[in-house]
């Protein structure tokens, strides 16, 4: 497997991460007998994690096979770096980059150019959100359905789908996603709001028209 | 950005208040439809009003997309037969058999 580019930082902390992750009991027994080779150890920790990681590999590729792989990518590179973890964040924080960094490896490997701001910044004529403000909609204002905001997410452009998950999903900053992306503080905010943008639009839209091929896939 | 940044906010168009909406997000709670210096124009202004708050509403329904969702069994099988195919010579760590 090709780990080359991927940062292991422990320094760079994510705040979502944190408060949506509390000690879990066990867990530090588990990470310290892993690194010694414990083969059940490092399934409990597979088992309290597993629905993290795949997680976030759903929401940041879309797809439910794609998820599966990079979560299987991620424990594997996980089985094989765990000995270089030393405890200066939370476990689950270190995990979450590693298997953000895998994605993103994935992504590049695949070609989307990240911040493939080329694709974002320029979308493509049906991609673009629509720059106007129209007309008050009492039908979105004030509530979101979570499942058809799911579809509307999983149809968005790559680009935008990456960075609105990385924000308001996972609860990066804009100056950490500028650092994993590669692109300026302004561009990962430009990005996000286009991102919203092209969601009130989709949402806006008949049903339909927020399901992409395969969709049922990945609403979970 | 600093208010010297924006423009004024008394005379703000909403073409101007469009092209710095992202700067209004990113900064402070991420809330633009409380901040004070905003409330008179939004209040003039009822459909960037309205954008806002359909923007504040998607950005908090965000958070509830983050329940955590099962991986298939496929998964954990998978990672069993690849590190089978790692050998003792490529990793010194047993192979986890269960999970």
């Amino acid at each position: 497997m090709d780990v080359q580019g991927l940062q292991m930082t422990q320094n760079i902390p994510a705040p979502g991460v944190f408060k949506r992750n509390p000690p879990i009991a066990g867990e530090a027994e588990a990470i310290e007998a892993a690194k010694n080779g414990d083969a059940e150890a490092f399934s409990k920790l597979y088992a309290l994690h597993k629905r993290r990681v795949y997680t976030l590999c759903l929401r940041m590729l879309g797809n439910v096979s794609e998820a599966e792989d990079m979560t299987q990518e991620a424990f594997l590179h996980l089985f094989r770096k765990i000995g270089s973890f030393r405890g200066e964040s939370a476990f689950s924080t270190w995990l979450h980059r590693l298997t953000v960094n895998l994605v993103l490896m994935h992504l590049r490997k695949k070609g989307l150019n990240l911040v493939s701001l080329e694709e974002t910044i320029n979308p493509s004529e049906d991609d673009a959100p629509k720059r106007d403000f129209g007309a008050r909609d009492l039908q979105l204002t004030g509530s979101v359905d979570r499942v058809a905001l799911e579809r509307a997410v999983a149809s968005l452009p790559p680009g935008y789908r990456m960075v609105f998950v990385l924000h308001d999903v996972e609860g990066f900053e804009h100056n950490e996603i500028a650092t994993m992306l590669e692109c300026s503080t302004g561009n990962s905010k430009s990005q996000l709001h286009k991102a919203r943008l092209k969601l009130r639009e989709l949402l806006r839209q008949p049903e339909q028209s927020t399901q992409p091929a395969g969709f049922n896939e990945v609403a979970v | 950005m600093t208010d010297s940044n924006f423009p004024d906010f008394d005379t703000m168009t909403p073409a101007d208040f469009e092209k710095y909406l992202p700067d209004f997000f990113a900064n402070g709670d991420g809330h633009v439809s409380t901040d004070p210096r905003l409330q008179t124009f939004l209040k003039n202004n009822p459909d960037c009003a309205a954008l806002v708050r359909d923007l504040e509403a998607i950005a908090d329904q965000a958070r509830s997309l983050f329940e955590p969702t099962e991986p298939s069994d496929a998964v954990w099988t998978g990672i069993q037969d690849k590190l089978k195919l790692l050998g003792p010579e490529d990793d010194d760590l047993a192979i986890p058999q269960t999970v």
